[in-house]
């Protein structure tokens, strides 16, 4: 949601006719939306959203978070959990995270990629909890004016959260269950 | 005296999510492994393949001088799997 800039606001609001009296709150933001469209100076404030939840991932909401109309392109990564490895039936992926530091760990990610594209808004969700096959457990979304920016930054950020961010996941087979490593992971190598 | 946290594998192994214990305050990270090895040993198993996270900051279980303060947070981090 974009905020309102006040003091813009009440400028215009001096010269407040009745109409706008009677409907003050639509018509409030529409005056602050006109006012924005008058000043190309009046930035969109940059965002960055980052989410952890239990709930059910919902791809239509992560890229509404990012869109903007100063941009052109909107980039998606959903990460679902897959129905088999090496053979094995997989039944449902089960995730855990130190929170405060995953959430720091993504905002880091944000910020690097702000120094290497120039992006609008980034979304981040990632689901905890159980994840059944076929169901999301990730989704990032970006937007930027134009499509380059927006792709790249996607994939630097499913790599590196591959790779630094401290969440974890267990597969669940029918008869048994196994703690995953990502080969991002930068101080295991895989045996 | 800090807080012991443990995740997925480590969390298995010993069973509990967290824990307080009482090292020195200057201490090498891989002191403090063994210290905590010794609390729970079957954590030996895991050893070559967990991290720390000091105050949110990775640390490798090697001979880094960590500087501890009471209530200081540090987390066992097995091998990630995000995404």
């Amino acid at each position: 949601m974009n905020t309102t800039t006040p003091s813009l606001c009440q400028i215009k609001s001096n010269h407040a006719s009745h109409a706008w009296n009677k409907k003050k709150r639509n018509f409030l933001s529409e005056e602050c939306e006109l006012l924005r469209g008058d000043m190309d100076e009046v930035e969109e404030k940059s965002k960055d959203i980052i989410n952890f939840t239990a709930e059910k991932l919902s791809v239509d909401e992560v890229s509404q978070l990012v869109i903007s109309p100063l941009c052109g392109a909107i980039s998606l990564f959903v990460g679902t959990t897959r129905n088999n490895f090496e053979g094995k039936k997989v039944i449902s992926l089960e995730y855990e995270a130190y929170l405060p530091m995953a959430d720091n760990e993504v905002r880091k990610i944000c910020s690097d990629i702000r120094q290497k594209w120039p992006v609008k808004h980034i979304a981040v969700f990632h689901r905890l909890g159980l994840v059944p096959v076929s169901e999301a457990s990730v989704i990032i979304a970006v937007s930027s004016a134009h499509r380059a920016a927006s792709l790249e930054a996607v994939t630097y950020a499913i790599d590196t959260l591959k790779a630094k961010v401290p969440i974890w996941k267990k597969e669940i087979y029918e008869e048994s269950s196994s703690w995953k490593r990502n080969k991002e992971c930068f101080w295991a190598s895989n045996n | 005296m800090v807080e012991v946290l443990y995740f997925a594998k480590s969390a298995e192994i010993t069973g509990v999510r967290s824990e307080t214990i009482y090292v020195p305050r200057e201490i090498k990270a891989l002191q403090l492994w063994k210290e905590i090895e010794t609390r729970h040993p079957g954590l030996a198993d895991v050893r070559n393949q967990v991290i720390f996270a000091v105050r949110q900051e990775y640390v490798e279980l090697g001979d880094q001088l960590l500087l501890l303060q009471p209530g200081d947070e540090i987390a066992v981090i097995p091998p990630i799997s995000g995404g």
